[in-house]
Order: structure tokens, then sequence, then C-alpha cells
């Protein structure tokens, strides 16, 4: 009896953080995090790997612990840089996903959008040789105008003709893509990359081989204005009234009308800030992370977007941190896949994994909250 | 003309068994943004299969048809039963659990796709070459001018697919079973008073559209790209469900929002062609179908409306 009485107790100290509603939002995700970790160890055992080597690879990939040996030029610390830049649209994605979340629609054209911003920053600013300290604020202003209209389109269609979103971001992603590929393969192409031409060094948002300290790395300017934008969107949502009414609109359209809130201003507002965050993402991923746009191609980070916003609980300094790790599994894997010898893909199953489980959260926080009422009553009639 | 209707054909009678999968689920009240996923991991299923029977018994890979689909509709069917069990029994948000399936789907199928290639056949690749499936043409009825094109080169599946979705509109709108599915998506309440399982109602539903879906994408893989790869995820699954809600979740107006879907694309392909413009030109005709579906949703949308319950966890004690 006494047995079972500390077994108990000791299982009930380690699951108290998931039974913990106010911890929920982070303990749900960190055991996914883990869960989904296990399962790639087991996949990578069968597979006759050492799955702790892989993971160690991995990090190690990304710059988060040192590798053996590097090129000339090369350490920890470029590897690490090179890991916030591919973050930085990543960051920027899931926000322009999670604000439209916060107000019940679905941007799942945030790709498009990307693409849009991105490119009308290059053909505007990229090849306009303007000096950097006006190229580079230009570009943020063009993505953010660009990307911004175009959601704004989108919610104006919602709000005037009922279109549903999923719908017109799904054409518009489409529209986007071919069209920028014909203007890219008529006036921009360049013919040995096959791609858009390269835009010049001023207007990149990424500062590319600078030299310090002996080693060359790639300054991402726009991470720092991530986790700024990232703590405006926080305090936009949570402070102020147009945070405020976005929310209620989210949450119940109806209640939010009969209180007198404008559902179609707010419906229309929510996907200009949306589109103009995907904005962001575009350039700082056409004219930062890459320096040039590969036509008919729509990047994936408008899709892993929302699975980063989601596993972020759609808050933005939650995102900053799901962001992280994504980024962190997907650079590190072409280390992990030459040093290890497993096939790099398994870094993307991996993040489906993650998930995969912590979608199954909410059903983790009902079941608690089921046991915790079936114990109250159990208090209630025993008393 | 007639290469329009024929290639129009064959690309919107895939998309349409999808929307109609798409249909069951969100009648009854599932929200499905999964399908994408379902027919990729589906037709992956299928083309494995297809494979490794030709890679055993020495049978051509063109020549196994029918099995294939029928593994894609089970491996569609079997991948599906994770949103089943996600947003029905674990009551997570349907709308995350179809895009984390999406996600999954592209994951699993391309890892899986070079791992096998690489342990069985000893092949650096990320696919598996299936070929095109053969056509046929019904002589006299292709002669009667117009309409005869829909009687040449028809694939054996759009013949298949027709069937199934003759069936599947009979279910849904004459059947007991049909009834009680659509009224799971708009007041899930009255039908369990009637006695009947919401969920059991729904959980098949989701495995309807798994199933169709699977049978959709080896359409695909055996038409449009001719093999299985990570290229199978070129967003039909989206097109579809951009369908059924211009079709207003009903199948006979999605029949059409497909038809027009599949007659702009080809009939794009068709001008830019005829026209003999350089290939750049070919993109801005690509984008007909889709320039077309928004206009049309301008005027028609109005009147749109979801199934009431649709994207609502079902909880029994909820008023």
């Amino acid at each position: 009896m006494n047995k079972d009485k500390k077994k108990k107790s000791l299982s009930y100290r380690l699951f108290w953080p998931i039974r913990n509603e106010k911890w929920q939002p982070i303990s749900i995700p960190v055991a996914s995090i883990l869960i989904s970790f296990i399962a790639a160890a087991i996949v990578i055992l069968l597979l006759g790997k050492n799955p702790l080597q892989a993971f160690y690879n991995l990090f190690q990939g990304a710059g988060i612990f040192p590798k053996s040996s590097y090129a000339g030029y090369k350490s920890i610390l470029t590897d690490f840089l090179s890991l916030l830049n591919a973050m930085t649209p990543l960051v920027f994605a899931s926000l322009a996903v999670a604000v439209a979340l916060r107000a019940g629609l679905f941007n799942i054209g945030v790709s498009g959008q990307m693409l849009v911003s991105g490119f009308l920053a290059t053909v505007i600013v990229g090849y306009s040789g303007l000096d950097a300290i006006i190229a580079k604020p230009l570009v943020l202003l063009v993505g953010i105008v660009a990307g911004g209209l175009m959601g704004g389109l989108v919610g104006w269609l919602k709000y005037r003709f009922n279109i549903h979103e999923v719908v017109s971001t799904i054409m518009l992603n489409y529209i986007a893509q071919y069209v920028i590929s014909f203007f890219i393969q008529m006036y921009y192409v360049d013919p040995v990359s096959r791609q858009s031409k390269y835009i010049s060094e001023e207007a990149r948002l990424t500062l590319v081989n600078v030299e310090i300290a002996n080693l060359k790395m790639d300054i991402p300017l726009g991470f720092i204005l991530a986790i700024i934008i990232a703590i405006l969107i926080k305090f936009l949502m949570d402070k102020t009234v147009v945070g405020f009414e976005i929310k209620a609109v989210g949450s119940n359209r109806k209640a939010a009308k009969y209180t007198g809130i404008n559902v179609g201003r707010n419906t229309v507002l929510a996907m200009i800030i949306s589109g103009g965050l995907a904005g962001l993402a575009g350039v700082t991923y056409y004219l930062g992370y890459f320096s040039s746009i590969q036509p008919k191609v729509l990047s994936s980070i408008g899709f892993d977007s929302i699975a980063v916003a989601l596993l972020g609980n759609a808050h933005p300094i939650g995102i900053i941190f799901s962001s992280f790790l994504v980024s962190i599994i997907d650079q590190g894997s072409t280390y992990m896949s030459s040093q290890a010898g497993i096939r790099q893909e398994i870094a993307s199953v991996i993040i489906g994994l993650i998930l995969l489980f912590s979608a199954c959260g909410a059903y983790v926080k009902h079941k608690v909250s089921r046991l915790k009422e079936k114990e109250e009553d159990r208090k209630d009639s025993e008393s | 003309m007639d290469t329009i209707i024929i290639d129009g054909l064959s690309f919107a009678l895939p998309l349409f068994i999808m929307a109609i999968g798409g249909i069951y689920s969100e009648k009854s009240g599932i929200t499905n943004l999964a399908l994408e996923g379902f027919q990729g991991f589906g037709a992956f299923i299928g083309a494995l299969s297809a494979v490794l029977i030709a890679n055993t018994s020495g049978i051509d890979v063109e020549n196994l048809f029918y099995v294939s689909f029928l593994f894609a509709m089970i491996g569609g069917m079997g991948f599906s039963v994770i949103h089943a069990v996600l947003s029905i029994k674990f009551k997570a948000n349907q709308v995350i659990s179809g895009v984390v399936i999406n996600i999954l789907a592209l994951a699993l199928t391309t890892f899986l796709t070079t791992q096998i290639n690489a342990l069985v056949f000893g092949a650096a690749s990320d696919k598996f070459r299936l070929g095109v499936s053969e056509r046929f043409t019904i002589e006299g009825l292709a002669n009667i001018p117009v309409i005869g094109a829909i009687f040449t080169n028809v694939y054996p599946f759009e013949v298949i697919i027709v069937v199934i979705a003759i069936f599947a509109w009979y279910l849904l709108y004459k059947t007991r079973f049909g009834m009680r599915l659509r009224a799971s998506g708009e007041n899930p309440h009255s039908v369990d008073a009637a006695g009947v399982n919401v969920s059991k109602i729904r959980f098949s539903a989701v495995l309807i559209s798994g199933l169709l879906s699977g049978l959709a994408g080896m359409c695909f893989a055996y038409s449009i790209s001719a093999n299985f790869s990570s290229n199978i995820y070129m967003g039909y699954g989206f097109l579809a469900i951009a369908a059924l809600i211009f079709g207003n979740w009903k199948i006979l107006p999605t029949l059409v929002a497909c038809l027009i879907f599949g007659f702009a694309k080809s009939g794009g392909t068709f001008i830019a062609q005829a026209m003999a413009l350089p290939s750049s030109f070919t993109d801005l005709f690509m984008i007909l179908p889709y320039v077309l579906t928004l206009l049309l949703l301008v005027f028609f949308s109005k009147s749109n409306r979801a199934p009431r319950a649709l994207g609502e966890i079902y909880d029994k004690g909820k008023r």
C-alpha cells in the first residue's frame, strides 16, 4: 500500500507540469518534442545507426555544438549565424500565420505573399543601385506594403464577397507563382543560373562574407528586426484595442458583432498585418537568405510556418522558440547526413512527428481536466 | 478542341473524386485540409506495391494499374485514420491536424521512397517509375462531333471514377447513412438524439475521404507525372478543397467546378501552343483556371454556406 502511494507520487511529480494548466502551453510542446525525438531515435536505431551520435551531429551542423574540424574562415559562430539567417524568414512567416489565426483566419497564402513582395522588392530596389542606407529600409518598406496589399485583398474578398480565405489564398498562390515566373523569364533571368539576376549587395538584408577576426560570416540584419517585430506583435495583440478586437473576432464572430466590433474591418486589418509580416518574410528570404528568385517555385516556408506557428501556440514568443528548433533540425540535417550517413529527409520526418504529437495536446488538456473533475467529484462524494 | 476535352477530363475527374471525398468529410462536420496528404500517401502506397510486385513477380509495372489503385485506396484510407483519430477521438483542432498530416505525408513519403529505393533496389533514386496508363477509345461513340472527344483516349481510371462518383452521390443523398452523415455536419446533437453514434459516422466519412483521395493521387501518378516522387504534392488537394467550397459542398456543382478547372487548364495550354508563343508565355496562360475561379467566386459565393457544425468538436454535453 505504502509502495503504491510512493509510486503514485513519483509519477505525479513527473507529470506535474502537464497537469498544471499554467504550464501546459510549455510542457505539452516540450513533451511532444521529446517523444518525437525518441520516435526518431527508434527509426535511426532500426537503420542500424547511433541515434545519439546523429542528434549530436544535427546540433553540430546547426552551430550549437562545435564540429571536430572547420574549413577556412569558418567556425561555430559562422554556423550559428547562418542558422539565424535561415531562421529569420521563418519567424516572420510564422508570425503572419499566427496573427491571421488569432483573427480566426487561415492564411495559407504566405508563400504567395512572400513571393510577390520578394519579387517587387527585387525589381524596384534590388536592381536600382541605390546606396545601402536607402536601399535596405526601402526593401523592407516595399516588402511590407506589397505583402500587406496581398493580404488585404484576401481579407476584402472574404468580407465583401464571402470568398473563403483558404480558396482565395490558394488561387493567389498559383497566380503569383506563374505571373512572376513569366516576368522573371522574360526580363530578369540570369542565363547561367536560370534564376532571376542577383541583386546588388547594397539592397541585401544579410551582410555576406563579412571578415571579422579571420572569419567570414553572414550577418542577418533581419534577425534583430524579427525579434523586435515579434515583441511588437505581442504588445499589439495583448495590450491594444486593435489586438483585442482582432482576437474577439477570431474567437466568436457573432459575439464580436453584437458588441459593436466592426467584423469586416477587423478581418481586413488582420489580413493586412498578416500579409505585411509575410512580406517581411519574403524580403528576408529572397533578398537576405538568398539573393535571387527561382522561377515557378513557391518556398516551402509558407507551409512550414503554419506548423511552426501552431507549435508555438500562435504566440509571438513561442514562435521564436519553435522556429529556432525547426531551423536547427533543418539546418543541421545536411551535416548529420554527411557525418552519420542517415538520409537528410529524416529531419522533416522529425519535424512532422513533433507537430503530430503537439496536435494531440488538446486531447491531453481535455483528459487532464476530466481527471481533475473526476477527482473533485470523488472528494465531494467522500465528504 | 478535342485535346482540350480529353486532357481537361483526365485532370478534372481525379480532382472531382478527391473533392467528393472532401465533401463527405466536411458534410459530416470534419474540416479536411489533409486531402493533399491523403492523395500523396495513397499514391505512395499504390506505387510502392506496384513496384514491389513488379520486382518480385516479373510483371511489367504498366500492367499493374488495378492492383496499385486498390493499394492506393487502402493506403489513403489507412493514412486518413490519423486525421480521424486526431480530430474525433483526440479532439484536436481539425485545421491543425490537416496541416500536420500534409507535412507528415510529404516528409514520410520522400524519406521512405529514397530509403526503400536504396535498401530494396539498390538505386539512389527519389522516385518510383510507373509509366503512363494505357488509354482506350470507344469506336462509334468517338465519331460524334464534339462530344465524341469524351470517348476518345480515355484512361481506364476515368471510368472507375465515374462509377464511384455515381455511387458516392447515391450514398450521400439517397441512403440513410448519407442522411445521417449530412445531419452530423449540420446538427450533430439531433443525430445523437436519434440514437446514432456521431463519432462513428464522422470516422467513416473521414475514411471515405482518405480512400477516394488515395485513388485520385494514384490517377495523377499514372497520368500526369508517370512516376511517384515528391512532385505528387502539387497542391491538387488544395485545388479540390477550393472546388468543393466553390461547389457549395454539393456534389454536382463541385463537378462543374472541377470541369471548369480542367478545361481552363487544358485550354490555357492549348492556346499557348496554338499561338506558338515562347515557352515563358505558357506561364501566363497557366493562371487561367485560378483567375477564372476567383472571378466566378466573386459572383457566386454570396450564398455559399458551410455545414453548420463544420470544424466544431462534437461535445455531447454542449447545447
